[in-house]
């Protein structure tokens, strides 16, 4: 590597700088170009809907890395909107018309919050929370207003409930479907959380349809279909995610669910990569392509697309991992809670924890826990090693809270 | 606190191999190792956000974080897997007639 060589990060999220990162690592040479359309350094989301809207942390507490980190590294970090991509000519040009040409360059755009279509007055009104800008908002928002309604009963809407709840803030969730947190989510776990919320005040209705909204003053009143009326001051939004690809609608690139990838990160086009929420990248071990959408994920597809940007081919194989925290719950899901033949229940209260292994001819296929903070986390990632291992488990140990599962990696990985 | 202070911790046998037991001592909380190398002991809540490393798996010589999967080096404390990014403070660990010491001062 002897020429000087152009790198170019369009996204300025978390498999934006750990790519940005990992490259530097192996390539000391090339320029290396973050564009993001937000006006901070690469930060922590997860935050946000957390520990942020609480009070608990400011948001220069949320950087990744410290500014002194991108000028040690050479890492350029230009604060621009990319409308237009050309990759024939390899060159990426910003709002204000400058090109900017490069010879490698990874999409790490993430994801948009998909928008609520209720009627043309209401839709502008709806908040949603993705990025430090929208944190911001929601947070001088609701120090003036105490009934708020939140429409999506997923991670986001209820740890964002979670957050506000311990405010004091009068709280209605809206789900469409018949359980929090999507089907993936075993339903005793969903019903454990779904108790937590509302013995801390929150009234939840699951399986509901909202008729209509209408703006009266300052509230506004949902109608649900069942005939029910909710009053809110304001209304947040929390219901799923789409691939941030419109930037590349009418070019070759192929986009299915998101950039298609493979285990390399690499996408059709040639010196054109993706990672993290954007890209639905093969996946070796489950041998299909899968879009994932989290804090691990993103960091850790980074990290291997920068090696691959950086000419060290390295295939991406880990094991999706997840979590979310509300109130003092922890929720963790490892692998994929999908195609399983058994389920195993360990445990069966959430001071101890309560982990639920979905299983498929006697192998661990995907885990889903629930406990006080901490508490699951070291089963969830055994099961993580257990499924990456793709070893044959003992149930008997699975299912007995008196027998750790260390053993279970202990035994098998010293043959 | 003077230099030489050691302060039992318990029983040798009190922590399995590739294991780790919590020690809470003067408001502070410790994380106590056996892994294959003997005992080491480092500060017991996570570098990255406060969560005790009592419930972290220890694999391999590295203490894994219950809630964000941050990976640090026992022996050297040392962050060795983002999210955690400042290395953990390690503690000076004795044997004494069955017993673990710690040296906190």
């Amino acid at each position: 590597m002897n020429n000087i060589k152009k790198i170019s990060i369009l996204g300025g999220g978390q498999a934006a700088v750990y790519a940005a990162s990992e490259i530097r690592k192996h390539d000391t040479n090339s320029i290396i170009t973050i564009f993001s359309e937000e006006n901070y350094l690469p930060y922590e989301r997860p935050p946000l809907s957390k520990d942020f809207l609480m009070n608990k942390k400011k948001d220069e507490e949320l950087l990744f890395f410290s500014k002194d980190f991108f000028l040690d590294q050479h890492i350029n970090y230009v604060n621009n909107k990319i409308t237009k991509v050309n990759f024939d000519r390899k060159i990426i040009i910003s709002n204000n018309n400058i090109e900017y040409s490069y010879d490698k360059l990874l999409i790490a755009t993430g994801s948009t919050n998909r928008k609520l279509k209720i009627n043309d007055k209401i839709d502008s009104e709806i908040l949603y929370l993705r990025n430090l800008d929208d944190a911001n908002k929601i947070k001088n928002k609701i120090s003036k207003v105490n009934k708020i309604a939140i429409i999506g009963g997923g991670f986001i809407g209820l740890e964002i409930a979670s957050s506000l709840s311990q405010q004091n803030k009068s709280i209605n969730i809206i789900e469409i479907s018949n359980q929090l947190m999507g089907r993936i989510i075993p339903s005793q776990i969903a019903n454990i959380v779904k108790a937590e919320h509302e013995k801390n005040g929150t009234k939840l209705f699951i399986n509901t349809k909202i008729k209509d909204i209408q703006k009266k003053d300052q509230n506004f009143n949902i109608l649900l279909e069942d005939n029910n009326l909710i009053e809110a001051e304001i209304i947040i939004g929390g219901i799923g995610s789409l691939p941030s690809v419109d930037l590349f609608n009418n070019t070759d690139l192929k986009i299915e669910n998101g950039i298609l990838t493979d285990e390399f990160c690499q996408t059709s086009i040639k010196d054109v990569y993706a990672a993290g929420d954007v890209s639905n990248f093969y996946h070796s071990l489950y041998k299909k392509n899968i879009r994932l959408e989290s804090y691990q994920h993103a960091q850790n597809h980074g990290i291997i697309a920068g090696k691959n940007i950086a000419g060290i081919k390295t295939e991406y194989n880990s094991i999706p991992w997840m979590w979310s925290d509300q109130f003092n719950l922890n929720l963790q899901l490892t692998g994929l809670c999908e195609n399983y033949d058994n389920i195993i229940k360990r445990g069966d209260n959430i001071e101890s924890g309560i982990i639920y292994f979905f299983m498929k001819n006697e192998k661990i296929n995907g885990a889903c826990g629930l406990g006080l903070m901490g508490k699951i986390g070291r089963d969830i990632r055994i099961a993580s090693k257990l499924i990456e291992k793709n070893i044959f488990v003992d149930k008997n140990i699975l299912v007995d809270q008196n027998q750790k599962l260390n053993v279970l990696i202990k035994n098998k990985f010293a043959n | 606190m003077n230099n030489t202070e050691w302060i039992e911790v318990g029983k040798t046998d009190s922590i399995e191999i590739e294991d780790l037991i919590r020690f809470d001592h003067a408001d502070k909380t410790f994380c106590i190792y056996r892994i294959e190398d003997g005992y080491f002991a480092t500060d017991g809540i996570c570098s990255h956000e406060a969560v005790h490393l009592e419930d972290g798996l220890v694999i391999d010589g590295e203490i894994e974080c219950p809630m964000h999967q941050g990976i640090f080096d026992i022996k050297s404390g040392k962050a060795i897997s983002p999210p955690a990014c400042e290395d953990l403070k390690t503690y000076p660990i004795k044997v004494e007639n069955d017993l673990i010491y710690i040296n906190i001062s």
